[in-house]
């Protein structure tokens, strides 16, 4: 496996019989306690910059499954582009099984930490983090001044977080998209509770997937913490259903026409386009004028080996090239702002944009998202 | 040196490999018990136990807090709740009962049970007032309908491929298994093709002017039950036919002259015969459903939600104490149901008898006999089988050529491209075909002499063995998620030793290790039963002759239970082709990903590249079942 996690692995370990079971603990990562002391007095100015930064070595990168495995992924592009400007350098994908929760995990387990830079950060993520580590841990506080591109990113995707460690790199909208020769585009939320869309939409565990909770979000945003649930039991007998994951409401259950209307993503439009797919079933609506935004973050490591070249990497992920690239490819919409980014005009064409973005910041999830989540859930499950 | 000296060392020596290897013959039972438990020790107690500990341990003190509060909430344990939370309040739940009994009624109703039909039928319906069932309630209930169901589904099968003969059966028999491999997202990818608004089956029932149904929206239940018969009738099916070629065919001829009619003689001889499968198959389908995860979600939604995705929420909120103290009492109920079983199942023991295979009769010698009722009942099943298995799978099949309605074979074109030009840290098709099969070959040679020596040790040692029996299966009562968080804490993270040191195992090695240590329990409950009705004068009296513990098993036991060797091997290869959550925590960042890895891994925005994935999953798999049950079926009478 990984070089630095085997650095001193003895052969022949008689006890363990598989080769390189046992390794020796220590060595290189040790400056890892040190990067987490020195945060706390707060009298050093946080990752100054280097004279002459180290630009050689490899960088490892984590991020999720489709940005590097899926149709014509961005992840393969980022990779090429970057090493040709930092001929140095080698980067180095690396996905883990269970996204930020295995370094989470890690650190509480004080196992290894081989990654450098996370890429696809949610603000929930984030939440996570301080809910489970010490507040503020796991990614380091970024110096926001090494990173040049941070000032294109756009007004309003600030992701709120106190300890100042992720920058947005793109951004999703959650709505409902519906096939227009079902139904007719709901206003609001409350519509979905009215008999014109009984048994018409399909929805998502929030528990499990990232689409599922951003619409259970945005109907806490709209009904209040006192209401929301009260707005879900509308839904509920008005024949909601709530379907695992995104990947089986919308590619097994609403493809195969079980249902007129998904929660989905507005760029559903893209795709509709670049694979000929009947348009009239893949209209994107917003209701109440809004989408919920889940904007993705990218961050560094707390323990980073590479911290010049991961900071490098982040400044390239906001430069005009980059994110032109992540937009098209992850389809979702760029960071920066729009003097900063060219992209197709099919892309402007079939991408939309809700004239109103919700979302619930750092402050308001810090605490609460489990037990939102949770609640929401027994009132479905088990009965 | 000189010659003479060399051919005495040459004898010497043949003497002393000659000794090790007697040696070897008399303490191979041993070693391979031995190795047996290190491979557990590793594989499985240690995982398991490192998140177990969760749910006993607090901040380091031992606690019951976990498990008073789960025990306690009506969520959970639903009406059973006050009985935990007071159990010594036996009055007042008595009281309880007795006021629930009183208010059951019984009423008659007209039903139109035939949808879109105007047939009323009077119905009696028992109107029994509603109980809280709780998650675990919710979950038990499910897993009993869906085992009966694939227990109804895979009887009829077994008996056609044991009783008849007709082109294809050996190739069918081993397609049998197929289903098991499937992924969850393609069972439910399947499921949805056939069954939807849009699916197959209601393409076809327009030819004949029926429908569109929404065949899934009507009851999600009853969907959900289907696909767990899709995944676990096969599993009965195979269990069932492997114990009735081994029944003895000559008892039933003795019973036949002794003018025992021959439906008394199926009743008196042969259903005692295959009992202990039956059982076998319904108590491995109602564990697995019980623990269902992905199935129930994708089909049913969350309103079916079980245990098993609680904890894997649980889990997902690193709320691990809680997911734990789940997954205890998941596991205490399925062991104490495994417990239950296998002292039936040595109750069964004691008949002698040496396997006589029975006889085939042909399916459709003639025109007369395929009219009679018997014929035209298997029929009908063929038909039942032809929409709920093979209908999902050619709908795969299909999905995986067509894109928005036209045929394409861009998804191919993918794979191909991906495997031509991918980099190496994305999935490449053949890495995880090559992977997929060196890992099943693997798996079987390492689950099989497991699952043997498990049932030699256990099978004549009495309720002790019955308990050593019960623990041995944990694999399959421990919650798969559960496995998985221990694999990634204890093994791939590494457990810290005194002095610096870190033990860590990952790669191949583990995943095959995590492969046997998931399929061996198949191969003792099909080889169990079978041993367990062998004679013991047999052995004794080879022992006596002189035969090692080894040889008495390899030359006299084993040819006599070939074919739930083989049935249980056909297992081991299965699982591992089909084994997917310690898989993907194993592999993760290195070359050892599997074909079902894959198929998750080029799930995207659209499902087709994975559907491709699958489909070659399939047809890989099915291939190599057709091997396997070829070369197993040369050591089979």
């Amino acid at each position: 496996m990984k070089r630095r996690t085997f650095v001193g692995a003895v052969g022949g370990s008689a006890v363990a019989g598989v080769a390189g079971c046992l390794t020796r603990e220590g060595g290189e990562n040790d400056d890892q306690g040190n990067g987490t002391g020195d945060q706390g007095n707060g009298t050093d100015e946080i990752d100054p910059e280097p004279e002459t930064p180290d630009l050689e070595g490899e960088l490892q990168v984590a991020t999720y499954e489709t940005m590097v495995d899926g149709e014509g992924a961005a992840g393969p592009w980022l990779k090429e582009a970057f090493e040709a400007e930092y001929p140095d350098a080698e980067l180095t994908w690396t996905v883990p099984n269970n996204a930020i929760n295995d370094y989470i995990d890690r650190e509480r387990q004080n196992a290894d930490i081989d990654a450098d830079v996370y890429l696809g950060t949610n603000v929930d993520d984030l939440v996570r983090i301080d809910d489970t580590l010490d507040d503020g841990g796991l990614l380091r506080e970024l110096n926001v001044d090494r990173i040049d591109n941070a000032e294109r990113i756009r007004d309003g995707l600030d992701m709120g977080d106190p300890h100042g460690r992720v920058l947005p790199y793109d951004t999703g909208y959650i709505c409902l998209v519906y096939d227009e020769t079902v139904v007719d585009e709901p206003e609001t939320l409350d519509d979905l509770t009215e008999p014109a869309y009984e048994d018409a939409l399909l929805a998502q565990n929030a528990q499990s997937s990232d689409s599922g909770q951003a619409f259970l979000l945005w109907t806490i945003d709209a009904y209040g913490e006192d209401g929301y649930l009260d707005y879900w039991r509308a839904l509920d007998e008005n024949g909601v259903r709530v379907l695992d994951s995104w990947d089986e409401s919308y590619t097994s259950a609403y493809m195969n026409e079980e249902r007129p209307m998904v929660v989905s993503y507005s760029t559903d439009q893209v795709f509709a386009n670049e694979y000929d797919y009947d348009m009239s079933r893949h209209q994107v609506a917003f209701p109440n004028d809004q989408g919920y935004a889940n904007p993705e973050g990218m961050g560094i490591f707390e323990g980073a080996s590479e911290l010049d070249l991961a900071y490098e990497f982040l400044n390239f992920a906001l430069s005009s090239e980059a994110q032109a690239v992540i937009a098209q490819r992850n389809v979702q919409f760029p960071a920066v702002a729009e003097e900063h980014v060219d992209l197709d005009e099919e892309f402007d064409q079939y991408a939309h944009v809700p004239p109103e973005a919700v979302t619930i910041g750092y402050d308001e999830l810090r605490g609460n998202l489990d037990g939102w989540v949770e609640d929401w859930a027994r009132e479905f499950a088990g009965r | 040196m000189s010659r003479p000296r060399e051919s005495d060392r040459f004898v010497r020596l043949r003497k002393r490999s000659a000794g090790a290897r007697r040696w070897l013959e008399r303490h191979a039972l041993a070693l391979t018990a031995v190795a047996t438990a290190g491979v557990l020790a590793v594989m499985l107690y240690l995982p398991v136990g490192v998140v177990f500990v969760n749910a006993a341990f607090d901040d380091g003190g031992a606690t019951l807090a976990f498990f008073r509060e789960v025990l306690t909430d009506p969520f959970y344990v639903g009406a059973l709740a006050d009985v935990f939370a007071e159990p010594l309040a036996v009055r007042s739940h008595l009281e309880s009962l007795v006021g629930w009994l009183a208010a059951i009624s019984i009423s008659v109703s007209l039903e139109y049970p035939i949808p879109g039909v105007s047939l009323p039928i009077p119905w009696p319906s028992l109107e029994v007032p509603a109980v809280r069932k709780g998650l675990f309630g919710f979950t038990a209930y499910q897993a009993v309908l869906s085992t009966i169901a694939s227990v109804a589904l895979g009887l009829p099968a077994a008996s056609v491929l044991a009783n008849y003969e007709f082109r294809g059966r050996r190739t069918l028999r081993s397609l049998t298994i197929l289903p098991f491999v499937l992924p969850g997202i393609m069972v439910a990818v399947g499921f949805y093709a056939m069954f939807g608004q849009a699916g197959t089956l209601n393409q076809l029932l327009g030819v004949a002017g029926l429908g569109p149904y929404p065949f899934i929206e009507w009851n999600p239940l009853a969907i959900v039950i289907v696909a767990h018969a899709f995944y676990n009738a096969p599993l009965v099916a195979r269990v069932t036919v492997a114990a009735w070629e081994s029944v003895d065919v000559r008892s039933v001829e003795t019973a036949r002259s002794l003018g025992a009619s021959p439906r008394r003689a199926f009743r008196d001889v042969v259903v005692p015969q295959l009992l202990p499968a039956v059982l076998t198959g319904a108590l491995l389908t109602f564990i697995f459903t019980f623990m269902t995860f992905p199935i129930v979600l994708a089909l049913g939604g969350l309103q079916l939600a079980t245990v098993e995705v609680w904890i894997y929420d649980r889990v997902r909120q690193l709320a691990y104490s809680e997911a734990a103290t789940l997954a205890v009492l998941e596991t205490i109920l399925s062991l104490g149901l495994t417990y239950a079983y296998l002292r039936y199942e040595s109750a069964q023991s004691g008949l002698a008898r040496a396997a006589a295979a029975p006889s085939r009769k042909p399916l459709f010698p003639d025109l007369r006999t395929a009219l009679s009722p018997r014929r035209l009942a298997i029929v009908g099943y063929g038909l039942i089988t032809l929409v709920v298995f093979v209908g999902p799978m050619a709908s795969l099949v299909v999905g995986s050529v067509t894109d928005g309605g036209g045929f394409t074979l861009r998804h191919y074109a993918f794979l191909l491209e991906r495997q031509l030009e991918g980099a190496d840290y994305q999935t490449l098709p053949w890495v995880a075909i090559r992977n997929s099969l060196v890992f099943g070959v693997a798996t079987l040679a390492v689950a099989v002499p497991m699952g043997v020596v498990v049932s030699v040790v256990t099978v004549r040692a009495g309720r002790g063995g019955t308990i050593v029996d019960t623990l041995a299966m944990l694999p399959l009562a421990v919650s798969g998620v559960v496995f998985g968080i221990g694999l990634l804490q204890g093994l791939v993270f590494g457990i810290s030793l005194p002095g610096g040191w870190r033990f860590q195992v990952t790669g191949a090695v583990a995943i095959v290790a995590a492969h046997a240590v998931a399929a061996y329990p198949f191969v003792t409950r099909n080889v169990s039963p079978l041993l367990s009705n062998l004679d013991p004068a047999m052995v004794e009296s080879a022992r006596a002759l002189g035969a090692s513990r080894y040889r008495a098993l390899r030359d006299v036991e084993l040819p006599l239970v070939a074919s739930g060797v083989v049935a249980g091997a056909a297992f081991a290869f299965a699982i591992s082709i089909g084994e997917f959550s310690s898989t993907v925590i194993l592999a993760s960042g290195s070359q050892t990903y599997t074909m079902p890895v894959a198929v998750e891994r080029y799930l995207g925005r659209r499902s087709g590249p994975a559907i491709a994935m699958g489909t070659v999953l399939l047809v890989v798999t099915a291939a190599s079942f057709v091997v396997v049950d070829r070369v197993g079926g040369r050591f089979e009478r």
